[in-house]
């Protein structure tokens, strides 16, 4: 196995390669990065991947690391129940 | 209602929690996880003057002692969103929602990913998650193992899978990747293993203090490499050496090696395979600060402290009204440092909450914080160099732009 195609969001089982070229062709943010491959859009919602994701980006694109976090975090932070974001009809 | 609601039940929140409850403050901890202690609970090492750290022990202390002064403590419950309403905070969770006017977050560090080709099969894990298994929950992580990354959290952990009898068969170096990088460059691991030489109890790490002193012997040490390692605590540690690929059918089989030069350049025809049947990968650790992102604190990037860490003061405060921080999420540095960040947190919050003229919780915030700098100075276990310079940056920063 290529050293490329080691998966690095197994989420959504996208591959170094794939995150690499994508970075290197549209010399995009983080956020771009993720919506074009959908590394990080998963189930665990970036848990894993993101510091992967980040890092891939900053060597593709040679920038440094900003100071404010790359990839936005967003709400909820971890996976939660419809019914528990409020939205169930048991209120 | 709570004067304040601390996220996380590790060294940090626990100790704030403490502060607090002394203060005659109402507070909740609360924790994902099923039982409070944090990465306590995993935690089990000597000290250079050969005591031994029982991190369980530690967590009980901290447990027994907010509890008899009426702490609140609610494990498996997680926190998904936090955001400003009026005067304080609203904690989402996945059971309730609280309001609070004080909020401490004291999420503590994650694991950095290293990634390896293979490292999706089943037996592959961090180097956490063993630590986690063998020491937590008494499961032995499988027969023979192999730890790919070499590092002070992955050497600690190591000897503690031995402690518990499992069989390490050694410590490599990852491939180098846009992720790993110097992880898998032996002379960057070798001066960062150096830099904690005069600290470790062993007596490779001793041996390294020597050669730290020239340049041209890390040279030749790296060049003269012995084949079969260097042992510590009998556990091979191969610097010249990276995982190429992690093998198996349905699950891990096997690990294939091969020899590196002393800058991480990969010898063909120098490899060689393993037989494993887990394999735990140590990456290093960055502060967990999820919650800080979502709420809309400002960050900065601190390679010294591990990662992107809230804006905050030595007293723990966000530029955020009524939130604050402790422990790992400020910094990856010891349990005994995350402890007593905990105890100034809880302290910065009981001073505002009550609001009183009396000096006396000020002498105890002056104390709590010398503490802090006098443990930092003396940490058995340093996770990053130039941490003073880390926080003395991130305090300019905080006086500069936001008091
Ligand atoms: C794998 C690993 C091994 C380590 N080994 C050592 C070691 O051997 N020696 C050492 O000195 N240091 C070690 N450390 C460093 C360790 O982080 C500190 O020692 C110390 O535990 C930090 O204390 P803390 O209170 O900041 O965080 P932690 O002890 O990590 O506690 C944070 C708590 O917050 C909880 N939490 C996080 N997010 C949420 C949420 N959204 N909702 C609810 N609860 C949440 C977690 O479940 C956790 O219990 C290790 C760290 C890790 C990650």
């Amino acid at each position: 196995m290529k050293d490329s195609a080691i998966v690095i969001c197994r989420c959504e089982e996208v591959t170094l390669e794939e995150l690499t070229n994508t970075a290197k062709e549209y010399k995009c943010s983080a956020r771009e990065l993720k919506l074009r491959t959908r590394a990080g859009m998963g189930y665990c919602g970036g848990r894993t991947c993101r510091f992967a994701i980040d890092a891939i980006l900053m060597e593709a694109t040679g920038n440094q690391t900003p100071d404010q976090i790359p990839l936005k975090y967003q709400p909820p932070v971890r996976p939660v129940s419809f019914q528990t974001l409020g939205g169930g009809c048991h209120e | 209602m709570y004067d304040a609601v601390i996220i996380g039940a590790g060294p940090a929140g626990l100790s704030a929690a403490i502060a607090c409850a002394k203060w005659n403050l109402q507070v909740v901890v609360i924790d994902e996880f099923m039982k409070p202690g944090g990465r306590l609970l995993g935690q089990l090492h000597q000290e250079p003057d050969g005591t031994w750290w029982n991190g369980i022990k530690e967590a009980n202390i901290l447990v027994e002692q907010a509890r008899a002064l009426g702490v609140d403590i609610w494990c498996g419950v997680s926190v998904h969103h936090i955001e400003e309403v009026g005067q304080g905070w609203r904690v989402h969770t996945n059971k309730e929602r609280i309001d609070t006017p004080k909020l401490l977050l004291a999420t503590g560090a994650a694991e950095t990913p290293a990634p390896v080709p293979g490292w999706t099969l089943p037996g592959v894990m961090s180097i956490g998650a063993a630590q986690v298994m063998t020491n937590v929950h008494r499961v032995r992580p499988g027969k023979k193992g192999i730890v790919i990354g070499i590092n002070v959290l992955s050497a600690a952990i190591t000897r503690e899978l031995q402690l518990a009898g499992g069989d390490v068969v050694g410590m490599v170096l990852p491939p180098v990747n846009p992720i790993t990088k110097d992880a898998g460059n032996p002379r960057k691991v070798m001066q960062s293993l150096l830099r904690i030489s005069h600290l470790a109890p062993s007596a490779f790490l001793r041996m390294g203090g020597k050669l730290s002193r020239a340049n041209w012997m890390q040279k030749l040490a790296l060049t003269f490499y012995p084949k079969s390692g260097v042992k510590m605590w009998g556990i091979p540690i191969h610097l010249r050496k990276a995982a190429v690929q992690i093998n198996g059918e349905k699950e891990v089989e096997s690990v294939t090696i091969c020899s590196v030069t002393p800058d991480g350049k990969r010898i063909e025809g120098s490899e060689q395979t393993m037989d494993v049947d887990f394999v735990c990968i140590a990456g290093g650790l960055y502060p967990l600060a999820e919650l800080a992102a979502v709420a809309g604190c400002p960050f900065h990037y601190f390679p010294e402290l591990g990662g992107h860490v809230p804006v905050h003061n030595e007293r723990m405060k966000t530029p955020l009204e009524g939130l604050y921080v402790a422990g790992n999420i400020t910094g990856i540095e010891s349990a005994k440092v995350a402890r007593a960040q905990g105890f100034v947190a809880g302290l910065s919050i009981a001073k505002e909450t009550i609001q009183s003229a009396d000096s006396a919780i000020d002498k105890h915030l002056e104390n709590a914080l010398d503490e802090v700098r006098k443990i930092r100075s003396n940490a058995a276990i340093q996770f990053h160099q130039d941490i003073h310079a880390g926080r003395n940056k991130m305090e300019s920063i905080y006086k500069e732009q936001f008091s």
